[in-house]
């Protein structure tokens, strides 16, 4: 797990663990972000943080460290994800909760807060989002809310930082308290029994008894891994479950079920008190038009052209006054400083560290990344890119997949890697696979889509459509493939939240696009540098020409790219948005023409995963089978590419 | 003589716990923990409903059947009145199973769209009218996919009988008998809202939950704002209630009788 210490661990003062627990989308991230200053991607989707992330603070004088985790439904856990914030919970005992609830939602949090309250931990409740209740005319009675949990709440709207102060104020005066729901005598004699057979060293026994009653599938493997309890105390516990429930007269589960909801329902129908109705139809008429294939679909073609015109006529346009009034005045000065040989070329030749180093990281790509990453930022913020998964869903069930593993495929638009981690949230094997392979395949992230249509764009528009819808087909067909390959498994469940549509808050996009460029930066910047100095290597040893050479047949025969694009290739390794510099570059240079344009961009977009793409890969399937699908990917993205080249030239 | 009643508790424990692969006849006499315990269990070999061989129990067929009625009789009534009535079922039920005719019972599947399970999530029983699938105007709920959009209902009870982990799911996001919840859309996968989110489900997972053709307002003061008024008009009389006071006297001459 990503473990980040923002200074270094202060040995002898003790360190308050808080954690910050809440449903999914219900501004766990952004409540974190205001409370340690640091930043964490927040955006209006499930699924965003899949990690979590710990920092170190000081909040009223004590040494905190603050853990932002994925989102939770309840403790009763039914997905990877969600056991991995439970075993936080459980075995990292925080010493006090912060519950973000989203008051939209109230039920649904009520029901966690049932959880929680029961594991008798300092708990604290921020009742977030109150803009938008308020917006859909509730009103919410944070006083009864207190009066019934017990505990603080405090009513924030964490999207300005609204009652950050407050909730920070609160948090140290906060105490547990003990709640327990008393349940049949049937139940109860089972849980006690249960609890006997627990170790005595572990806590929140009741819990986890009522857990294993439940049939909580992650949970007997928790106590294996972390409290290391034998075989023989695991089949005992199993027999005690075993007699439970044929003791009693029902479903357990249901039982128990229906009397948090009866608890839940009580609290909500006080705590809920109706202002006038005004209704929220606008977002849910966008919502739904989004959605819909008859209305969707122009949509999201009209979004596409928006997100083309910007990059062509916006980004494109800023990188080339940039390259005038920037570039061109330095590699001046130093073309009068150091006369042409050998540093010349290091630092501004073909391979030089400034020019295929810095100057195609900050004037090349950060432009074209900074005016895409806005406009992909502002559909995350409105809640756009989840709802494509409904618009899409059709398609890809043809393709062996269901709904569930829809969302890390549009996921992957924003960021390969993290999608490839959300599979984690998919039952089914077969589809994780298929969809870790899908994800990797054709799929450009939303740097590379920013830089494709840059460079597509040059070519007109015709050339970006050409080569979308190939990239579409290509993914299409290994899904097919794919799905007639795989053994046969029965289909997941699909039941998916969506979020609301929300009107994006510019601030919001804004700060977002600049952690998202600096963290480009942070990690490229190093890499493109290093890259420039191997190339420059492997150029003035002649390893480059031989390889080119070696090449030839491949990249001038089959995919009839010029030999510089075995640079593109070889960068493409390193980085993907290096290897987009290059073909600028050369598009520049006029040394490709519009078919072996469109072939360079969908080979360098199928071509080898990016390397943390690959690492995520390796995490969720394990090495072997990682290399296996890279090659899978490499070879298919040649071949197709190859295809590609002879279609054109006998189509144009 | 004992009374039927007795005998048909103990026909329904039994059948729990047939259910739950037990089969020994101390089992059975200790949950039900009476002072006639022999007395019941002679009568019933008598009568041929049960057979005991090495102290393990089993159904007769004629037995079975009947179980099968009582058992039937039982969880649909809870169903009923959970559901309908929003009311205990733990209290109100266990009489019920004892005076409903055959006739009385099926009017109640009917009405309740031929539930499978009881809202304890033990399977019902099928009757006749579950085998021809019967739908009529007498029918109350309906499948969730037959939902017009834009329409709200209230959810009557979610079908999910050994789909443990699904209906985990969906009461996480609680959906559960009592709420209401809004048809956003239909295709090309089903959108509801239900408690302040929008929830997308594939069509067989919307086929088993059922809402209530016509919505009532009795279970929670709380509505959702978007519900308008025409949609909710109190309940007519469902056409079972004229029959059941025929029921009823069909069932007083069986009780007599008895
Ligand atoms: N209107 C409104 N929106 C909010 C508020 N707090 C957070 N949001 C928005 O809710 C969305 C989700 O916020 P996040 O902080 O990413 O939520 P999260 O709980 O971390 O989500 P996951 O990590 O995906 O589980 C973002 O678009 C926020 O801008 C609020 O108080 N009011
Ligand atoms: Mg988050
Ligand atoms: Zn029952
Ligand atoms: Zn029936």
């Amino acid at each position: 797990m990503a473990i980040e210490l923002n200074s270094q661990r202060m040995e002898n003062i003790p360190i308050t663990k808080i954690g910050v627990i809440g449903l999914p989308n219900s501004g766990k991230t952004q409540v974190y972000n205001y409370l340690t200053g640091t930043y964490n991607v927040v955006a209006n989707s499930l699924l965003t943080t899949i990690e979590y992330k710990k920092t170190l603070c000081e909040i009223d004088g004590h040494a905190c460290e603050i853990t932002d985790t994925p989102g939770l439904h309840e403790l009763y856990v039914q997905s990877h994800e969600e056991a991995s914030t439970r075993e936080y919970i459980l075995s990292e005992n925080p010493d006090i909760i912060i519950m973000c609830m989203d008051s939209t939602r109230l039920k649904q949090s009520l029901n966690l807060a049932i959880d929680l309250l029961e594991l008798g931990k300092p708990l604290i409740i921020a009742l977030n989002a109150l803009d938008e209740t308020n917006r859909r005319g509730i009103w919410l009675d944070s006083k009864k809310l207190l009066h019934f949990l017990r505990v603080p709440v405090i009513e924030t709207i964490a999207l300005n930082g609204q009652g950050i102060d407050e909730l920070k104020e609160a948090l140290f005066k906060t105490r547990g308290i003990k709640f327990e729901f008393q349940y049949d005598q049937t139940i109860e004699d089972g849980i006690t029994q249960i609890m006997d057979r627990l170790p005595a060293n572990i806590q929140n026994q009741r819990k986890i008894a009522t857990l294993v009653l439940m049939n909580d599938s992650y949970i007997l493997d928790y106590l294996i891994r972390v409290n290391e309890i034998s075989q023989t105390d695991i089949e005992e516990i199993n027999t005690c479950v075993k007699k439970t429930q044929q003791n009693f007269p029902g479903n357990i589960n249901r039982v128990i079920n229906t009397r948090r909801s009866q608890w839940v329902d009580d609290i909500a129908n006080e705590v809920i008190q109706k202002q006038n109705i005004r209704p929220y139809e606008v977002e849910k008429t966008i919502a739904r038009l989004c959605r819909k294939p008859s209305t969707g679909i122009p949509i999201l073609l009209l979004i596409v052209y928006i997100m083309y015109l910007a990059v062509v006529n916006l980004a494109n346009v800023l990188a080339s006054w940039m390259d005038e009034t920037l570039w061109v005045p330095i590699s001046n000065v130093i073309n009068s400083f150091i006369s042409p040989g050998f540093f010349n070329d290091f630092l501004i030749g073909d391979y030089g560290i400034l020019s295929l180093g810095l100057a195609n990281a900050f004037i090349t790509v950060l432009p074209i990344l900074s005016v895409f990453f806005i406009i992909y930022n502002t559909l995350e913020d409105i809640g756009y890119i989840p709802n494509l998964c409904i618009l899409t869903k059709r398609l890809f069930e043809k393709v062996g997949l269901s709904g569930a593993s829809v969302m890390p495929l549009v996921l992957g638009f924003g960021c390969k890697t993290m999608a490839t981690l959300t599979t984690k949230s998919l039952t089914s094997k077969r589809e994780r696979y298929i969809a870790i392979y899908l994800i990797a395949f054709a799929i450009p992230c939303a740097a590379q889509m920013g830089l494709n249509i840059s460079i597509l764009g040059r070519m007109g528009f015709q050339a970006f459509a050409i080569t979308f819808f190939v990239l579409s087909i290509a993914e299409i067909s290994a899904g097919m493939i794919l799905n007639l390959l795989l053994k046969r498994e029965e289909k997941g469940d699909f039941i998916q939240e969506l979020p609301p549509i929300r009107l994006p808050v510019p601030k919001a996009v804004l700060v977002k696009t600049y952690y998202r460029l600096i963290w480009f930066l942070e990690e490229a910047l190093p890499v493109f540098i290093y890259a420039a100095v191997a190339m420059f290597i492997l150029d003035k040893t002649g390893l480059l020409m031989a390889s080119k050479i070696f090449l030839s047949p491949v990249i001038e025969g089959w995919l009839g790219l010029p030999l510089e694009m075995v640079d593109a290739l070889i960068l493409c390794m390193a980085r993907h948005e290096a290897a987009a510099g290059l073909i600028i570059k050369l598009i520049q240079q006029d040394m490709l023409n519009w078919v072996q344009c469109i072939v360079a961009v969908t080979i360098t977009t199928m071509f080898i995963p990016c390397f943390a793409n690959i690492v995520a890969m390796a995490k969720e399937l394990g090495v072997f089978k990682t290399i296996i699908m890279t090659i899978c990917i490499n070879a298919s993205a040649f071949f197709l590419a190859g295809c590609l080249n002879w279609a054109l030239i006998l189509i144009f | 003589m004992i009374k039927a009643t007795e005998k048909e508790e103990y026909l329904e424990k039994l059948w729990n716990m047939k259910e739950n692969n037990a089969d020994d006849i101390n089992q059975l006499t200790s949950a039900m923990n009476s002072d006639s315990n022999s007395s019941v269990i002679q009568e019933m070999l008598v009568e041929n409903l049960i057979i005991i061989n090495n102290d393990k129990v089993a159904f007769t067929d004629t037995g079975e059947e009947k179980a099968r009625k009582i058992i039937r009789a039982h969880r649909l009534a809870e169903r009923l009145i959970f559901d309908a009535l929003g009311g205990d079922y733990e209290s109100g039920a266990c009489e019920f199973e004892h005076i409903v005719n055959s006739e009385l019972v099926d009017s109640i599947c009917i009405l309740l769209g031929h539930p499978r399970e009881c809202p304890h999530g033990r399977p019902i029983p099928e009757g006749d009218c579950c085998k021809s699938a019967v739908k009529t105007a007498e029918c109350a709920v309906m499948p969730l996919t037959e939902m017009e959009p834009q329409q709200s209902s209230r959810v009557a009870y979610v079908n999910g009988y050994q789909k443990e982990s699904r209906l985990n799911k969906i009461d996480d996001l609680q959906i559960r008998s009592g709420v209401m919840i809004r048809m956003e859309q239909k295709k090309p996968a089903i959108v509801i809202q239900c408690e302040g989110a929008d929830i997308a489900l594939d069509d067989n997972v919307a086929s088993d939950i059922y809402v209530w053709k016509e919505c009532t307002r009795y279970r929670s003061k709380f509505e959702d704002s978007d519900i308008k008024a025409p949609d909710c008009v109190p309940p007519k009389r469902f056409g079972f209630m004229r029959r059941a006071r025929f029921g009823r006297k069909a069932c007083n001459q069986g009780c007599n009788n008895g």
